[in-house]
């Protein structure tokens, strides 16, 4: 993707965006998306229970989660494509039982990877697509395939595509919208390490440029480096809501591999406040608080040992969403600003 | 696969329903092809298809009215109703052909196969109706309209009887007789479809001597084997039977069976 | 409505499907034509079989009687009944679903692009099959179903219209298609189960016992065209095939918007 260019029309969005939908007078509603009290149950399988959610105009909201947690179902259900069994979603202050499909005006998106008509060419699919939307099909289909970087390809049929191309269709498919909500359901996921990293820089800059992106995925590091705040589901209930500095908060300390010239030297300079041990694997594993362990390295340089690595073994946001998700089974919502019991000990 | 079988099944509750609701319709259960329906139809569609057969023969006496054709119809027989489709309609016809005259009972015999879509195929006797083929006037072999033909009659045209009956034709089947040990002879006749039936007496002589008579009766479509008690005499070699028939028609001229 | 309409339209086009059917509908009564005109001994089963190896105007109703069993409904289902599965198969509902068309008209939309190429394939085929027969075998006067003899210009006006009645059941058809395709979420089903439902259909018409069955089968008005070949004519199934072809589609076509509306889309 071409990511010298400035972003299709990300500017005039947030001119345009106050008053836009509403006509004169009415001030646009500073919730992108509110969703409140949502539960959607499949037979004896709660999909999502009692959720709720609000993303402000403007922000860049993740929904994070492990498969199955019911952030598909949730996006699913912003969409339209599932009605939820009870409670209300509004999209810029819209709701689907007053405004019908009125309510996805400016909002678009993919869910899971996106779907096109195999026999039609990307150009004809995406011409297609903005008939439905009641669009004159010509400039804004080819400013998007330009976007994307899809022109030359523009003609063969989507049929041939690989999976990073129809990636890249969908990413057109939502710009022709013109959206002011981008609701993107794992939008790295199944890419190549060059097309996650040109995602995100696309979704960083249609950020910046003033749209509202909700974005959901279950790797940690998507998340924290381009979203505001943060939802954690667990089995279709909240596990966190907050900002990313809150979650960090959240996190314990990391623990660090080590290895050195001289373990047993090591564990015996170990410290009140760090731990010590060692690893079956080869080496020694370190935690403790990030100032103990600082001063522990210090005190091995200071006695000779010499250090041959140090590594993290997770990130500390990895591991508060193991935690969080992972193998026991949590209580609902954590407070925002009120930290949870953390373990000394991170379950890998 | 499941959700395949339902919706069949659903498909076919509405099939059903469907057959409730025209039940409920009042048609009571019956089939639209009735025998007053097919009496109707048969002569209309037969007198098209006689004066089609003429004008291919090149006469231009016969107009369908001019031929006052008229039928009975009966479903298999005098047990079974008059009503519903099958390949077992008879039915009897009479009409007026100043070159083709009517047998003694009045009739020709048609066989039907009628639908449920309330067409027919009918087929005639080739004594008076003609074979497959006949030969026009320009000496070609063409085929015969009225040897087999289609008609299709209206569903609810009126079900009023027509009133039109014709008598029973009983006719011998057996092609000889033979004594039994005790030297009776039996002869097996049958009755035809018609409106009741036979019933009569027939006599029965051999080489001058009388055998008696017997009387005999039966339902339509009916057979029958008539045992004198007189026996035979010993060296006759054929039979001769005289038929009354004081319901039905019967043979007009004494029949001669040899003895066997 | 229009633009789904012509979206809609664009897919069609672009599919083999549809173009392969109007072909077949517009070649394929000519070898049949040809093929039943060469028989020796001709079929005397079928109403006006016995005549249909000499005359263009009983061959074309003979093609008639035998498309009614199961070329006609499969010529409405193939599209029809893959119309809204295809969506399913190929994962785009959640494409299509999320753009400004609400799900009502994108239904509406689906539904009159499947009729409207049932009616325009019966037309070709109609058109086909009596041009066939007609050039093949000729222009002779018709014997009709009461006997009668009906001249060349009234039997083409009567051929026509018998073809025209066609129409309705095609489109009871087209109806149930769509309910089975909206249904089932399955193409193959879509396409194959109408067809087979109309062969059960016929041969519960068929018997004798279920009469008052019969009058509600949508297999049924395919025969009404019969009253226009009698004299007198009757016009009586005729109306009540209309009537019941009416009530198959509303209550296939109300079926099957419901379920759409109100059904969760989960997978593609």
């Amino acid at each position: 993707m071409k990511t010298g260019r400035p972003v299709l029309r990300a500017a005039p969005f947030i001119e345009t965006s106050s008053g836009a939908a509403y006509g004169s007078g009415m001030p646009e509603p500073a919730l992108a998306v509110d969703v409140e009290g949502v539960t959607k149950t499949y037979g004896h399988l709660t999909a999502v229970d009692d959720l709720s959610l609000r993303v402000g105009a403007g922000e860049v909201y993740g929904v994070l989660g492990p498969n199955g947690a019911g952030k598909t179902t949730l996006l699913r259900m912003l969409f339209g494509l599932i009605r939820p069994d009870s409670g209300t979603i509004r999209l810029f202050g819209r709701t689907w039982a007053d405004d019908g499909v009125g309510v996805l005006d400016g909002v678009a998106g993919f869910i899971e990877s996106p779907r096109f008509y195999p026999y039609l060419t990307g150009l004809q699919n995406l011409q297609g697509l903005a008939l439905l939307d009641g669009d004159s099909p010509r400039g804004r289909v080819e400013e998007a395939l330009d976007v994307v970087d899809l022109t030359d390809r523009a003609r063969d049929k989507v049929g041939g595509y690989s999976y990073g191309m129809r990636q890249r269709l969908g990413v057109a498919a939502s710009l022709i919208r013109e959206p002011r909500l981008l609701v993107l359901d794992e939008p790295a996921n199944g890419l190549d390490p060059a097309g996650i990293r040109d995602m995100r820089a696309l979704v960083k800059r249609l950020a910046d440029g003033g749209l509202t992106v909700l974005l959901s995925s279950h790797h940690m590091d998507e998340v924290e480096e381009i979203c505001d705040n943060v939802t954690i589901l667990s089995r279709g209930s909240v596990a966190f809501h907050g900002t990313i500095r809150d979650l960090r908060g959240l996190a314990p300390d990391p623990g660090y591999r080590l290895a050195t010239t001289d373990d047993a030297r090591a564990v015996s300079l170990a410290r009140a406040g760090v731990e010590v041990r060692a690893d079956p694997d080869g080496g020694l594993v370190v935690s403790g608080p990030r100032t103990a362990v600082s001063q522990y390295v210090a005190a091995l340089v200071r006695a000779d040992v010499e250090l041959l690595e140090f590594v993290p073994t997770h990130t500390p946001l990895e591991a508060l969403f193991f935690m969080l998700t992972g193998a026991e089974p949590e209580p609902a919502a954590v407070p925002p600003g009120v930290p949870a019991e953390v373990p000394a000990e991170v379950p890998s | 696969m499941r959700r395949t079988i339902l919706t069949l099944l659903a498909v076919l509750l509405v099939v059903v329903a469907a057959g409730g609701a025209g039940l409920a319709s009042g048609r009571g259960g019956d089939s639209t092809v009735t025998r007053a329906r097919l009496e109707r139809s048969l002569p209309q569609v037969f007198a098209n298809n006689y004066v089609r057969m003429t004008h291919l023969l090149g006469r231009h006496d016969v107009t369908p009215a001019s031929l006052h054709a008229q039928a009975m119809c009966d479903k298999h027989g005098p047990d079974v109703a008059d009503v519903g489709p099958g390949g077992d309609w008879t039915c009897l016809m009479s009409w007026t052909d100043p070159e083709v005259p009517m047998p003694p009972e009045g009739y020709g015999k048609f066989e039907l196969n009628v639908h449920a879509n309330d067409c027919y195929t009918a087929g005639g006797p080739s004594k008076l109706v003609g074979f497959l083929t006949i030969t026009d006037q320009r000496g070609n072999d063409v085929d015969n309209p009225v040897f087999e033909f289609d008609g299709c009659f209206d569903p609810s045209s009126s079900n009023e009887a027509t009133g039109v009956l014709f008598p029973s034709l009983l006719s011998v089947t057996s092609p000889s007789v033979a004594p039994d040990p005790r030297g009776r002879i039996g002869v097996q006749v049958t009755c035809g479809t018609g409106s009741d039936g036979c019933a009569g007496t027939v006599s029965a002589s051999a080489d001058g001597s009388s055998l008696g008579a017997q009387p005999f009766s039966m339902k339509e479509e009916a057979p029958d084997t008539i045992v004198f008690d007189r026996p035979l005499p010993a060296a006759a070699t054929e039979v001769t039977l005289t038929f009354t028939a004081t319901t039905g028609v019967g043979p007009p001229k004494p029949v001669t069976l040899p003895v066997s | 409505m229009i633009a789904a309409v012509r979206w809609e339209l664009r897919k069609l086009r672009a599919q083999l499907r549809a173009k392969a059917v109007l072909l077949a509908a517009l070649v394929g009564p000519v070898p049949i034509v040809l093929v039943i005109h060469g028989q020796s001994r001709p079929p005397k089963d079928s109403l006006f079989g016995r005549f249909a190896t000499d005359n263009g105007f009983a061959l074309s109703l003979l093609v008639l009687g035998f498309a009614a069993q199961w070329v006609l409904p499969l010529l409405t289902a193939i599209v029809a009944g893959d119309i809204f599965a295809s969506e399913d198969q190929h994962g785009t509902w959640k494409t299509v679903l999320t753009r400004s068309t609400s799900r009502s008209r994108l239904f509406w939309a689906k539904v009159l692009v499947a009729a409207g190429f049932a009616v325009v394939t019966v037309a070709v085929l109609a058109a086909a099959t009596v041009l066939a027969s007609l050039v093949i075998v000729g222009r002779q006067p018709l014997v009709g179903l009461s006997g009668q003899t009906i001249d060349p210009s009234s039997a083409l006006r009567l051929v026509a219209a018998s073809w025209a009645t066609t129409l309705p059941p095609v489109l009871g058809f087209t109806g149930l298609a769509v309910l089975l395709s909206v249904w089932s979420r399955n193409p193959a089903v879509g396409i194959a189960a109408p067809v087979v439902l109309g062969m059960v259909m016929q041969l519960v018409g068929a018997l004798g016992g279920l009469d008052p069955a019969r009058q509600g089968l949508l297999t049924t008005p395919f025969d009404a065209w019969h009253g226009l070949m009698t004299s007198p004519r009757f016009t009586g199934p005729l109306t009540q095939g209309l009537a019941v072809s009416a009530v198959w589609s509303v209550a296939a076509l109300a079926a099957a918007y419901v379920l759409f509306r109100r059904r969760d889309i989960t997978g593609g």
